[in-house]
């Protein structure tokens, strides 16, 4: 080796290694020392007492800790995610990405949930189901649907679609912003020459524009999937994982185990099967894309 | 008389603390405690700065309560924190208030990161004694010599591991049965019924008049412990209750079932308010304030809010639930005890300070919180009390007649077995296990 590539690679080892240590230090670091604590049973403060794999095992049986049930309705809000908050963001980014009448209005008005704090739209929705004098079960009487009248939050049946709606609303101009990105760095040319052809929009826009965007539509199902995964702020707002533990998610179950029941080593059990998990959607959703290309 | 009916209620918090967490620490306690000292002992107390001392030391100390901007307590500790601002002005006092739920989890991350500040507002019983193990709170054996005649020790029971005090009571509470008796008589009751049976038949008068009995806050568990706990300490008796809650007796037991069962019956008749279950206490106060439920069981605390309505506080009236099953259990056996309390870090480079000036706080913050109508007074009442509310001075006359207390569940446990118990709570309420599913379950569960 030359020495000169030595004095490149010393170069460049350097210039990375203020970069690395931050990410060893803030990403690898917490990662490794959570696994070390999750083989742990430790209050936080005291002593530790080493018990193996004990956690786990308890956390995919133990029915008290329902770690399974919040995993269940971490999937359905990915999948609700996938299929209805992506093809609406889509399909937003599409319409306003032809440059309609009113395209960065628009555009800012769909944004605006991913600007306002999560805590402050889990308030909004909270006084909007609110069963006493919530707007909407107020609408509903006003249109004479009484029947439909329900203690949206309070009750198990409707608790989990309840909290996913704001969820899922809240991230649809975040998506739609990423996608509206791909839409318009299409080249105007490949739009012109196939409309030249013949092409419908609708054709334009399948078969031009969502294949150009595939690999950002490829992005946003993996933000999506393992942002369903760690969803928190938004249930504990609204919910806090009730009623009847209906609307847990791995992240309350969490923070219950950690700072409410102050077992430090099953909460770390838990963030370390959240890690695994989002690593392995995540590569999932690179090796489906990838098979497809 | 007032000063008689207030050493009354404090002869009643003495059986509590002996009955309770001072067995805990002792001996063998809930949390499987070997009554060997905690590892808190090795932080020793040091020398208690006299006045001159403390008039003399100019320093910051740090404190965090729970006295939010709506919390009934928040008068009372902005008062004595003016008081004691005045007495020290060399002594600058940093605090901040927390909502309580959320406090519970910053006090424990604090704890864990060793980022207290001098001085926390914590609960008694279990909630101190996992901190206190960890060797995170200064013992105050040295400061409170100083304080002994004005705060009896049998309030320091519930704060009190291995013998050594770690914690300053504030205000001792109950759960009371507080009434709207506008609408109770609006059915044909001027009282507050004092049997169970003709509880229920004004349970149903309520009902058929359109008015719904109860108000319950399922958005947060320990409202529901409220009620809970206290029919089933009027149908097993506080000691059976006690006994199960400090882990001296298992949670299998029948009439535990049967009382659960009770409970869910005033359920599944209807008489709770449906959407409470979507709604969190400070809504549910407020509509029982509005004249939507007739009763609302809750702390005592409350007298301070209901007392400062001055629509609703003439409709007001407070009582213990009535005796279910007269066989176990008596009127004078209560849910409640002083739990709040405010203790000082291990860690604060001022601790001894900081010990004293906990201390004179906490008298302070006894003294403004019972003349609100807060609570009972942990503290030797001085100065002229009788402005206090007559709401708060019915309590004094409930805690006077109290044979015997159980601390709340949730503070008396810790904190994995009060979690644990909690979700059944939650099970019990939204009626997805029985009373023989409520016991079983916790027989198995709690570790």
């Amino acid at each position: 080796m030359k020495k000169k590539d030595i004095v490149n690679g010393l170069a460049v080892f350097l210039f990375l290694l203020p970069a690395l240590a931050l990410f060893i230090g803030i990403l690898i670091a917490p990662i490794l020392k959570s696994a070390y604590y999750s083989f742990f049973d430790w209050n936080g403060m005291g002593d530790m007492t080493f018990l193996g794999l004990a956690n786990y095992k308890e956390l995919f049986t133990s029915k008290a800790i329902g770690f399974m049930k919040a995993l269940g309705n971490a999937c359905i809000l990915a999948a609700l995610s996938v299929f209805i908050q992506l093809p609406v963001s889509l399909g937003l980014a599409l319409v306003l990405g032809r440059g309609i009448k009113g395209e960065k209005p628009f555009l800012s008005i769909y944004f605006m949930p991913v600007l306002i704090s999560t805590v402050v739209i889990g308030q909004l929705w909270l006084k909007i189901y609110n069963p006493d004098y919530g707007l909407l079960n107020s609408a509903l009487t006003k249109l004479g649907l009484e029947n439909l009248c329900h203690i949206w939050l309070g009750d198990k049946k409707t608790a989990l679609l309840s909290v996913f709606v704001p969820t899922l609303w809240q991230y649809v101009g975040y998506h739609m912003l990423l996608m509206y990105a791909g839409v318009k760095g299409v080249s105007p040319d490949l739009r012109e020459a196939a409309r030249i052809d013949g092409a419908t929009e609708r054709q334009v826009n399948r078969y031009i524009v969502i294949p150009s965007i595939k690999p950002i539509i490829k992005v946003s199902v993996i933000f999506a999937v393992t942002g369903s995964l760690k969803s928190f702020d938004l249930i504990y707002v609204l919910t806090n994982g009730g009623p009847l533990h209906a609307t847990e998610v791995p992240s309350t179950r969490m923070i219950e185990m950690l700072f409410q029941r102050n077992r430090y080593g099953m909460g770390s059990a838990i963030a370390v099967m959240m890690i695994i998990l989002c690593f392995a959607f995540a590569l999932l959703i690179s090796r489906a894309f990838k098979e497809e290309d | 008389m007032k000063r008689k009916l207030l050493s009354l209620v404090m002869a009643g918090a003495m059986v509590l603390s002996l009955a309770a967490c001072g067995n805990n620490a002792g001996s063998t306690g809930s949390t499987g405690s070997t009554g060997s000292d905690p590892v808190g002992t090795t932080v020793e107390p040091g020398e208690t700065p006299s006045d001159e001392d403390m008039a003399s030391q100019d320093i910051t100390l740090k404190m965090w309560c729970i006295a939010t901007e709506s919390d009934s307590n928040r008068h009372s500790y902005e008062a004595a924190i003016a008081d004691m601002a005045e007495k020290y002005p060399n002594i600058k006092l940093d605090w901040e208030a927390f909502e309580n739920e959320s406090y519970k989890t910053k006090i424990k991350a604090a704890v864990s990161a060793n980022e207290m500040p001098d001085i926390f507002f914590t609960w008694s019983c279990a909630f101190l004694q996992d901190f206190v193990d960890a060797g995170k709170v200064y013992c105050l054996d040295n400061a409170y010599q100083e304080f002994k005649d004005e705060l009896p020790e049998s309030m320091l029971g519930n704060s009190t591991y291995g013998g050594k005090h770690y914690g300053v009571p504030l205000t001792m509470n109950i759960v009371g049965l507080f009434a709207n008796m506008d609408l109770l008589k609006s059915v044909g009751y001027d009282e507050i019924p004092g049997t169970y049976e003709e509880f229920i038949e004004c349970c149903d008068a309520l009902k058929a008049a359109g008015i719904i009995p109860f108000g319950c806050a399922g958005k947060e568990t320990w409202c529901v412990t409220e009620y809970l706990e206290s029919v089933i300490e009027k149908s097993v008796g506080y000691e059976t209750l006690n006994d199960i809650f400090l882990g001296r007796a298992t949670w299998d037991n029948a009439d535990v079932a049967a009382a659960v069962d009770t409970f869910q019956g005033l359920v599944n008749n209807g008489y709770f308010d449906p959407n409470g279950i979507a709604l969190g206490n400070d809504e549910v106060k407020a509509n029982f304030m509005d004249g939507k439920y007739a009763f609302y069981m809750n702390g005592t605390w409350n007298c301070a809010d209901f007392a400062n309505n001055e629509a609703f506080f003439p409709k007001v009236k407070v009582a213990e639930f009535p005796v279910i099953n007269a066989d176990k259990a008596t009127l004078g056996q209560l849910i409640g005890g002083p739990s709040d309390t405010l203790a000082v870090a291990a860690s604060s480079e001022n601790a001894e300070v900081a010990a004293k000036y906990c201390f004179e706080l906490g008298k302070l913050i006894c003294h403004y919180g019972y003349l609100d109508g807060c609570g009972l007074p942990a503290w030797t009442p001085y100065g002229d009390t009788s402005a206090v509310n007559g709401l708060t001075q019915s309590v004094a006359e409930i805690c006077g007649n109290a044979t015997g207390y159980v601390l709340f569940g949730d503070t008396a446990m810790n904190a994995d077995d009060a979690n644990t118990y909690l979700s059944y709570v939650d099970l019990v309420y939204g009626c997805e296990v029985d009373g023989q599913g409520f016991i079983e379950g916790l027989a198995n569960d709690i570790r």
